[in-house]
């Protein structure tokens, strides 16, 4: 857990924070069940200073039922992107918070299922009426009992009361793509009940979520908002001595490092763990470290507590070239901006100069060995919303890509070279299987991608549903491997003679194989054979999407004032050394 | 005098301290609503290290109030 800035630092700087013209933009709404003063504040100034331009709609006093069912409330005018829906037990237990044990167990179970099935119906409702994603807190157990140590013997009891309300809660919006439940039982658990709650405060204003640790809420729900926007770390860069294990390889050797069976070393084997649990849900490693090759690799290859091995680092830069120099090329390698980096370094000099050069990366303080985890785990940067087959399994990609680059080396000539990877491309339609892959593109590629529209899941199971619109991807598959969907577009109907290309975007991980011309020579077939004449598209310029600024003309669409325009009569070259299923 | 106290106004209503007197509160105060005025105290209690009760904390109207509550608790409002 990183220390928060106080509530009235943020106070202060909400009331300076500019209305700057960023590229990522969000609505939020809050709606509670009790005072959330600051709330607002501290996520605006924390949008902020990630660049990210936000408008915000406080509803009324615990107005969250009225503004829901009111299809005319404020809150859909606001029309927000987020909302985030804040209750406690007190709002759904009412009196039975303080005297649960005035009615019987029937009562009981019959109030929490009645009280789930309304606040599982308020979310749905939420959503069905507005394009919002919806975050709902769950409810915090109180440590207390009235009945003290006979809690545990009493048939659904007041925790239990609460925790099935959580469990029907949870199992009853589980499968809504558009509802996430917040855990502040967690929440309050991490920082403890006699720090979260306090009375005076309680009194005085309502206040449920004490003052001090309003900021600590709303940086946990900053992670939604990160999500939401694509905003997430893809790749965690690290340096070995005193990073990954204790002591210098160069000086101790093998034999003389500390991983396992030693306090120290004991930290340095947990912390790779924690990294592992993160590989293994996609997010990347590499390693950029001073040191002989050799000697760093003996230890990562042979070390008997090594937890992470070669296979867990898809890019491995361990040489004595500055750190700098290595981040861009680990960057070019693997195609992930520097934003989208996070470099974890013991030594103070080696971070600010990487800070100073390259300010998009994150970089993060490894000194004291037994943090490491508890900083990796409190980082709240590396959230999706939604964990695909194609996460799971990205490492195994970057691997395979690693070794395609090693062939490019070898052959040298770009034809040969494509030729040889015997790549194949098999279109699908958007359906259950392929729509959250096509979601995380959209929601996520930002350099080949010709109009950068972010659209959320639900837009796109509309729009997949829509006669007048194509929505589809593709898996792009070579020797070496499936590089899984690695391709996305939309295209407009617009009339029976004119199609629009509203979205198309490639993983970077294809990019330069030609793979988008061949799509692009399936989507005109498709238009010349529905009698379409004219396909059209644009390419909206953003500081990312350099790469895909090319697409169109060097394809032979023509510029008519925005538009790229190719007239479907037109000869076109299909890429030889693509096989198109 | 009661310097520290000042400063901690200060810094938690974000107008300088000359601005500050005793009878600065909520009505010559523009932030000072019911719950910045919970967020000062707040500040106020660690700072010093005292706990005020619920109805002293509904008395405190101003910058004055406040010194007198911490002069009855022997508080160093200095330093």
């Amino acid at each position: 857990m990183s220390d928060e800035e106080k509530l009235f630092t943020y106070l202060n700087k909400s009331k300076l924070s500019s209305n700057i013209d960023y590229e990522k933009k969000i609505q939020i709404a809050i709606l509670g069940g009790f005072t959330l003063y600051g709330l607002e504040e501290t996520i605006r100034v924390k949008c902020d200073e990630k660049k990210i331009q936000c408008v915000t709609y406080v509803s009324g006093y615990n107005q969250y039922n009225q503004e829901i069912f009111d299809e005319k409330s404020q809150l859909y005018k606001f029309s927000p992107d987020i909302t985030f829906l804040i209750i406690d037990s007190r709002n759904v237990l009412g009196e039975l918070f303080l005297n649960p044990y005035s009615v019987s167990v029937e009562e009981r179970k019959r109030f929490v299922q009645n009280k789930s099935d309304e606040i599982i119906n308020l979310a749905k409702t939420l959503v069905k009426k507005s394009k919002s994603k919806l975050i709902l807190s769950n409810l915090s157990i109180p440590s207390y009992s009235p009945i003290g140590i006979n809690e545990t013997k009493e048939e659904f009891g007041l925790h239990d009361m609460i925790r099935s309300l959580n469990q029907n809660i949870k199992i009853g919006l589980r499968l809504e793509p558009e509802i996430y439940i917040y855990d502040l039982n967690s929440f309050v658990t991490k920082f403890g009940e006699n720090n979260v709650f306090n009375y005076k405060q309680f009194f005085y204003g309502d206040v449920r979520i004490s003052l001090d640790f309003l900021p600590y809420l709303a940086d946990e729900l900053m992670e939604y908002v990160k999500a939401v926007l694509g905003l997430n770390k893809k790749c965690i860069v690290l340096d070995l001595d005193n990073t990954l294990w204790g002591g210098i390889v160069g000086e101790d050797g093998l034999e003389g490092i500390k991983l396992g069976d030693d306090p120290i070393g004991r930290a340095y084997v947990e912390f790779q763990h924690n990294l592992l649990a993160l590989n293994q849900r996609g997010i990347i490693l590499a390693i950029n470290s001073k040191n002989n090759f050799d000697d760093a690799m003996q230890i990562i290859k042979e070390h008997p507590n090594m937890v992470l091995k070669e296979d867990n680092f898809v890019c491995i830069r361990i040489n004595w070239d500055d750190k700098v120099t290595n981040m861009k090329e680990i960057s070019d390698e693997l195609n992930i901006g520097f934003d989208s980096m996070v470099f974890f370094d013991d030594d103070p000099v080696n971070r600010e100069y990487v800070k100073f050069n390259l300010p998009d990366i994150q970089t993060v303080e490894i000194s004291d060995p037994s943090n490491s985890s508890k900083i990796l785990k409190s980082m709240n940067d590396f959230q999706v919303l939604k964990i695909t087959d194609e996460d799971t399994t990205r490492n195994k990609m970057y691997l395979e890509q690693r070794k395609r680059t090693e062939l490019k080396t070898q052959v040298g000539n770009l034809q040969d070279f494509l030729k040889q990877l015997n790549i194949s491309v098999k279109i699908k339609n958007a359906d259950e299987f392929t729509i959250p892959r096509i979601s995380q593109l959209i929601l996520k590629t930002n350099q080949f991608n010709l109009t950068t529209r972010r659209y959320q899941e639900e837009e796109i199971r509309k729009f997949s549903q829509n006669k007048d619109k194509i929505v589809e991807c593709a898996q792009v598959q070579d020797k070496f491997g499936d590089n899984g969907i690695t391709c996305a577009y939309i295209i407009n109907k617009d009339n029976k003679q004119q199609w629009t290309v509203d979205t198309f975007l490639l993983s970077c991980r294809i990019i330069g194989r030609e793979v988008e011309n061949g799509i692009l020579c399936q989507i005109i077939e498709k238009a010349r054979k529905e009698g379409v004449s004219k396909v059209r598209g644009e390419y909206i310029k953003t500081k990312k999407n350099k790469p895909a600024e090319n697409f169109f003309p060097s394809f032979g669409f023509k510029k008519e004032e925005n538009f790229w325009i190719f007239d479907t009569k037109n000869h076109f070259k299909k890429p030889e050394h693509l096989v198109m299923l | 005098m009661a310097k520290k106290l000042f400063e901690i106004v200060s810094r938690v209503m974000n107008i300088p301290t000359t601005e500050i007197s005793e009878s600065s509160g909520s009505g010559s105060i523009p932030e000072w609503d019911s719950l910045n005025m919970y967020v000062l105290l707040n500040e106020i209690e660690k700072e010093f290290n005292v706990k005020f009760s619920l109805q002293e904390t509904l008395e405190i109207k101003n910058v004055g109030d406040f010194k007198k509550k911490l002069e009855k608790y022997g508080v160093n409002q200095d330093e």
